[in-house]
């Protein structure tokens, strides 16, 4: 229990340090900043766990984890999932989503409506589809996936194997063959 | 000596959900790749993680011990499955992912305005907006699509949240 009331509690800081870091100074590369305060507030988590008593100083006998090695790794592992499969996944969404970008643009249409038309040219509060593109283009060669030649895009050879991976998976899943 | 109540429900929650994606991937490959199956295979999942769990734990000391082995193999299959559906979405949906793999494919290197005729294009959009509908978002209404209460709500949720972190337009 003692894993479950920490991992909470540390994933409430963590919520309210990347609002706030979001609305006070952020960054150009935002995901690097939330990983960054990810990092800090696990290692602080890891503090405060082998700090504090195993019934926090309120918990029923009852409801202590055995072994005590659990109570730890249960910890890393809820704070670790509320980060990458929650706030980090609710930002990339957020910031990303082609899907909700579309409903939104819809939403904020007087008529309530959208047609393609609109999203090729109006997409993302009237920037356009090719926008949308750019925006995943520069983050491809900020992070080094590829780079630009002259006219051309060109995978970087050591994270070709990214690509490689990915190929495997589709592959194996049979999701090309359809 | 027998296991603890609470690591039997973390295993028996692990155990599970790999018997959840093990199903996922054979259907999958059998061409059930929708979000239904996913749910469902995934609801099936969790069901049998509750039975296992009281079952196993039921002679336990205390109704506590239960309940908390309970709790521990929910939390612990709750965080499995958000870990899981981004990165298969990622697999399915991402046109970064897609960009890269295009590039493999092409011997490493392709003219730029080749990429964005691919997926700066019309097509794209289709596709998108024809899951959109699919998925109960969007109505068909003319040559045009509306927003469905479900797909109102998702979208305001969103532009809150957009706004609340300060995130500009996006998308």
């Amino acid at each position: 229990m003692k894993a479950i009331c920490l991992a909470t509690m540390m994933t409430t800081v963590l919520l309210l340090l990347v609002t706030l870091t979001f609305r006070l100074a952020p960054a150009k590369r935002r995901a690097r900043q939330m990983l960054l305060l990810y990092i800090t507030c696990t290692a602080a988590l890891v503090g405060v766990s082998l700090s504090t008593p195993d019934d926090l100083g309120f918990l029923h006998r009852s409801l202590l984890t055995e072994p005590h090695w659990l109570d730890l790794a249960l910890v890393l592992f809820f704070f670790t999932a509320a980060f990458f499969g929650g706030i980090l996944q609710l930002y990339n969404l957020a910031d990303r989503g082609f899907s909700l970008r579309i409903l939104i643009d819809a939403l904020e249409d007087p008529s309530g409506t959208i047609g393609i038309e609109q999203v090729m040219t109006g997409y993302g509060g009237g920037r356009g589809i090719a926008w949308m593109y750019d925006k995943r283009m520069r983050d491809l060669l900020e992070g080094d996936f590829v780079l630009r030649q002259n006219e051309s895009i060109v995978l970087s050879a050591n994270k070709s194997w990214i690509a490689d991976l990915f190929i495997c998976i589709r592959h194996f899943l049979r999701l090309d063959s359809r | 000596m027998a296991p603890s109540p609470a690591l039997i429900g973390v295993i028996t929650a692990v155990a599970w959900f790999c018997g959840f994606v093990a199903v996922h991937i054979v259907g999958w490959r059998a061409g059930l790749s929708n979000a239904r199956s996913l749910l469902v295979s995934y609801m099936i999942s969790a069901l049998g993680t509750l039975i296992t769990v009281i079952a196993l734990t039921a002679g336990s000391k205390t109704i506590a011990s239960v309940l908390l082995a309970v709790l521990l193999a929910v939390m612990t299959s709750a965080c499995l499955v958000i870990l899981y559906v981004p990165a298969v979405y990622t697999v399915l949906t991402s046109l970064s992912v897609q960009t890269l793999i295009m590039l493999r494919r092409a011997a490493g290197a392709l003219p730029e305005a080749d990429l964005y005729d691919h997926f700066a294009d019309r097509s794209i959009v289709e596709g998108r907006l024809a899951t959109l509908v699919a998925s109960g978002y969007l109505v068909a209404d003319g040559a045009r699509f509306r927003l469905t209460s479900r797909g109102r709500k998702l979208a305001k949720i969103f532009r809150f949240i957009k706004r609340f972190w300060n995130l500009g337009a996006g998308g």
